[in-house]
């Protein structure tokens, strides 16, 4: 599984990526949780609003900050 | 281009056009662009909101209001945004003044219909 926080790097993108690091560990999930900070790239997938989240490319989260409990829940359903 | 949520001037309008071979299509894009020029919204693809690509779609989620040009009563934009169970408001060049297959779009009529646009949206009704 591939999980990406979108965003350029500010504090609530940074605060999505700890929520999801956090999420990931909870779950005991082998995902690799890269972040994605080149604007091309986070156009290109369609994402308007960041912080975003995508999981194995499929973006499923725009311009909110997830709390763990909400990463948990979306990584469970995208397993 | 994407916003950060750190920029402090996020724009949570998003704009569509239908921008369809038409004259009428060709108002609606040509609208589209001038209210995101102004500032009304930032514009982005209806194609692929259809395509049900998945950033468009929790963008648009995310967007507080997603203001859809038709250019003509086919309103294949609206189609498309009922189709994935998105919200919308929804506006139709035909009703201001533009005849499918017939009225020239000219500068004056782009800047007339942007700006009857942008008060209905400034005024939310």
């Amino acid at each position: 599984m591939k999980v990406q926080i979108l965003g350029t790097g500010c504090a609530k993108c940074q605060k999505l990526e700890e929520n999801t690091k956090a999420a990931v560990q909870a779950l005991g999930l082998p995902a690799a949780v890269e972040k994605v900070t080149d604007i091309d790239q986070i156009m290109n997938m369609g994402v308007m609003f960041t912080p975003a989240l995508a999981v194995d490319g499929v973006v499923k989260s725009s311009g909110k900050v997830l709390s763990k409990e909400q990463v948990t829940e979306l990584l469970k359903g995208a397993k | 281009m994407a916003d950060c949520c750190c920029n402090g001037k996020q724009t949570a309008n998003l704009i569509y056009a239908c921008s369809g071979a038409a004259n009428t299509g060709l108002l609606a894009d040509q609208v589209a662009r001038k209210l995101a020029r102004e500032g009304t919204g930032k514009m982005t693809c209806l194609a692929a909101v259809g395509a049900g690509l998945s950033g468009f779609l929790e963008s648009a989620r995310a967007a507080s209001a997603n203001l859809v040009v038709d250019g003509c009563p086919v309103s294949c934009g609206k189609k498309i945004f009922e189709n994935q169970g998105l919200p919308f408001r929804h506006f139709v060049m035909t009703e201001y003044g533009a005849e499918k297959g017939k009225t020239p779009i000219t500068e004056e009529l782009i800047g007339s219909v942007s700006g009857a646009l942008k008060a209905q949206q400034s005024c939310g009704c």
